[in-house]
């Protein structure tokens, strides 16, 4: 007889959806267990209520398929999409560049590069609405700002900022940049803080400076930090209504609406919410992979060298 | 002394969550007698104000309740639209936008007004009615959906200093409608050769936003003769010779002023407010803009106030009266209301023409009320003031129609994708011909017509 066989015979066999109960119960047993409940039960009704429930239910809105024959039969959604994409492709990585150069800046030591640090931040700080409502009157071609500003110093008309379908697109990309370049320079810079400084010494001693140290040290340790901050801004981006809507209003002639601004025309301007939910929706090939490849890069906690 | 057991406490925490579930706030557990109803924030506060005084004396009198919240338009037309495609909804809420009510009377989201309507009938003008007679896709027929409270009309305004500054006279104005629009192109001239840089001479919306481009292109369209662009039986005429005419025509003399520099390149990319605040500004010697909103916003600034001209629609081109286009705001009554009969007797209280005409005397007149004989009687409509003169002249005793939403709900998606707009930006910035972009146009509209068929009894 084997040992098994002894403890076996040893002990009253435990009934099958018993061993199963408690592998569902996590090893937790009795008063354990339903105080375990207690907890879970306010956040699982939280989760529900707020996260799960509008998602269903604006999944359940976006479901008819008749709803997209009519989306795609309308002339602007398609350029919509390109839009879309160009802010997404140009805004992102403009933004991201930016900041991951301005954070190199802001390592350098100095009173005045931190007071310089405040005063950067300052539009990711401000409400975005005002700014962008401000912008959208300082590019007014015949009585804003900037074109007054070039006319009164150097005697030039500015062109109509928002009347031409490249300008706005631009404007509205700049607008972003300008507000959400500051956030993503101070998470690249927090990052940057996090890399020992012994790196960069021993690096320096084997004679890689400037240029090659950033190719071959310094992009390399953050490489994995940019590209998941890249994926995240990518996400935010696609949901972003602000800088589109307030800067350019969708215009002119709806050219320059992105899939955000679009849905929240069809939503409350046409009266058609479905509609909406369903321009909404068509962001979602895009959006479900770069969910995916988020959480999968964020599994990975060892520096790629 | 109780002992604090892992029961006890489950049990509490049980019994306290079920009570704040089950229980419901005040105004859900009081009699029938208290109704819900969102309300526009005015222009002005003394809109507001008048709201507020029109709520106190109905409470007064019949002893029930009115719980009303006061929202800016914007905000409140999205809470509408999320509150109707929610289902939870106030028991009443006013419209003050083109789209809600006629989509929503189609699939048959609010009630029926009929027996509100129907008392009151006879007092108010056919085109304030036909305005809140909207066709049911359910029950196919149309029925009273709003309950008709405000007259808007669109108006010419013009400052008379800057016309006298730039050469011109206002006792000359033409008194048909190209002589008129060019009336203001010297005059953009004489501001400019005297350091007005960027004034000029006509100001409208040609954009791709809100509700007044709409205006603008209907009020043109009219001018030549196409005002048949949708019928009352809810039918689009893009194949008729004369409404084709009229449509290429307004086109045409909407963006080659645009094209010549008489109009702010900007105005294809303005916001609602932008051309008010523009005019404001004296930077436009005219404009053309809903309500007498501009003329309100300066009602305490009396010198400025003097100085506009409000003028209504001149003659057509061969001298015959041309009819306005008017829209006709008031609270609808979303199904699903809980207190039906509450909301009802407020709306059969507020269309009372006398208590209407306090409530719109109020608010300075910027809503002017659907009933000509008050208008003919009180002499605060026509005789007590210039431009609430001119623009209830326009809005309720000379020739109008309703706005083509009210016969067709297509033309609410038609005015919300501005179809019209962007095919006057293809001629103003793409080089596309008048003809070619009027055909363009057309194509989309008919695409969204077919979608709203309705029957002909």
């Amino acid at each position: 007889m084997t040992t098994a066989s002894i403890v076996a015979v040893g002990r009253p066999a435990i009934p099958r959806y018993q061993s199963l109960l408690r592998h569902l119960q996590g090893g937790l047993k009795g008063s354990e267990y339903t105080w375990a409940i207690a907890f879970i039960v306010p956040y699982a009704a939280v989760f529900l209520a707020f996260l799960a429930y509008p998602v269903v239910y604006g999944l359940w809105m976006g479901s008819e398929p008749s709803l997209y024959r009519e989306l795609f039969s309308d002339p602007i959604y398609q350029s919509t999409v390109i839009n879309t994409l160009l802010f997404l492709g140009l805004g992102v990585n403009l933004k991201m560049f930016c900041a991951l150069l301005m954070s190199g800046f802001f390592m350098r030591r100095g009173w005045w590069v931190k007071a310089l640090l405040m005063i950067y931040v300052l539009p990711w700080a401000v409400p975005a609405l005002p700014t962008f409502i401000s912008i959208h009157w300082m590019l007014n071609g015949e009585w804003g700002l900037l074109n007054n500003f070039l006319y009164n110093v150097f005697g030039i008309e500015g062109p109509s900022w928002l009347n031409s379908h490249w300008l706005a697109l631009g404007s509205a990309i700049f607008s972003h940049v300008w507000k959400w370049m500051p956030f993503w320079t101070v998470i690249l810079l927090a990052g940057r803080m996090s890399i020992p400084q012994e790196l960069n010494d021993a690096a320096a001693v084997d004679g890689a400076t400037g240029i090659r140290r950033f190719v071959h040290v310094s992009f390399p340790l953050r490489a994995n930090l940019y590209l998941i901050c890249t994926l995240l801004s990518t996400i935010f981006t696609l949901g972003d209504f602000n800088s589109v809507y307030f800067v350019t209003g969708g215009g002119p002639a709806n050219s320059t609406h992105v899939l955000a601004t679009l849905g929240i025309r069809d939503a409350f301007q046409v009266a058609r919410p479905d509609l909406g939910v369903a321009t909404v929706m068509t962001a979602l090939p895009l959006l479900i992979p770069l969910v995916i490849i988020l959480m999968r890069k964020l599994r990975t906690t060892e520096v790629q060298l | 002394m109780a002992i604090l057991t892992r029961r006890t406490v489950l049990r509490s925490s049980i019994g306290a969550a079920a009570v704040g579930a089950l229980s419901r706030p005040y105004i859900a557990n009081a009699a029938a007698t208290t109704a819900e109803v969102w309300w526009t924030q005015g222009f002005v506060p003394e809109e507001d104000a008048a709201f507020k005084t029109l709520v106190a004396n109905y409470e007064k009198e019949s002893g029930n309740k009115i719980d009303y919240s006061i929202t800016p338009y914007a905000a409140l037309r999205q809470k509408e639209i999320s509150a109707i495609t929610s289902g939870v909804v106030p028991d009443m809420m006013e419209i003050a936008d083109f789209a809600i009510t006629p989509i929503n009377a189609w699939d048959d989201k609010l009630v029926e007004l009929d027996d509100v309507v129907n008392p009151v009938k006879s007092q108010f003008t056919k085109t304030a009615l036909d305005c809140c007679y909207h066709y049911n896709n359910k029950t196919k027929k149309r029925s009273y959906y709003i309950t008709p409270m405000k007259v808007a009309a669109v108006p010419f305004h013009i400052w008379k200093s800057l016309v006298e500054k730039g050469g011109g006279k206002i006792s000359e104005l033409p008194k048909t409608w190209d002589a008129f629009m060019d009336f203001f192109k010297p005059v953009q001239k004489g501001l400019r050769a005297a350091g007005m840089r960027n004034v000029y001479a006509l100001g409208y919306q040609l954009t791709t936003n809100g509700v007044d481009p709409i205006n603008t292109f209907n009020a043109w369209l009219t001018a030549y003769g196409g005002s048949g662009l949708v019928t009352a039986d809810g039918k689009l005429h893009s194949d008729n010779a004369q409404v084709k005419d009229a449509f290429i025509q307004a086109i045409k003399n909407l963006t080659t002023p645009f094209k010549e520099g008489y109009v702010p390149p900007g105005c294809v990319n303005w916001n609602d407010a932008d051309d008010n605040n523009a005019f404001h500004s004296k930077l436009m010697v005219m404009d053309f803009d809903g309500t007498i909103s501009t003329e309100v916003a300066l009602y305490h600034k009396k010198e400025e106030y003097d100085d506009i001209l409000t003028h209504g629609l001149p003659l057509s081109n061969d001298g015959k009266e041309l009819p306005a286009q008017v829209a006709v705001f008031g609270p609808v009554i979303p199904k699903g209301a809980k207190n039906l009969d509450a909301a009802k007797e407020f709306a059969k209280y507020m269309i009372q023409p006398k208590v209407l005409n306090e409530y719109l005397k109020a608010g300075l007149g910027r809503w002017v009320i659907p009933v000509a004989d008050i208008v003919k009687s009180d002499p605060f409509w026509l005789k007590e003031d210039p431009h609430r003169e001119a623009y209830t002249t326009m809005s309720v005793i000379s020739p109008t129609y309703p706005i083509y939403e009210a016969y067709n709900p297509a033309m609410a998606q038609v005015g919300a994708e501005h179809v019209i707009m962007t095919s006057c930006f293809d001629v103003m910035n793409n080089g596309m011909a008048p003809e070619q972009a009027a055909a363009k146009a057309f194509k989309r509209m008919e695409e969204i017509f077919t979608k709203y068929p309705i029957a002909q009894s």
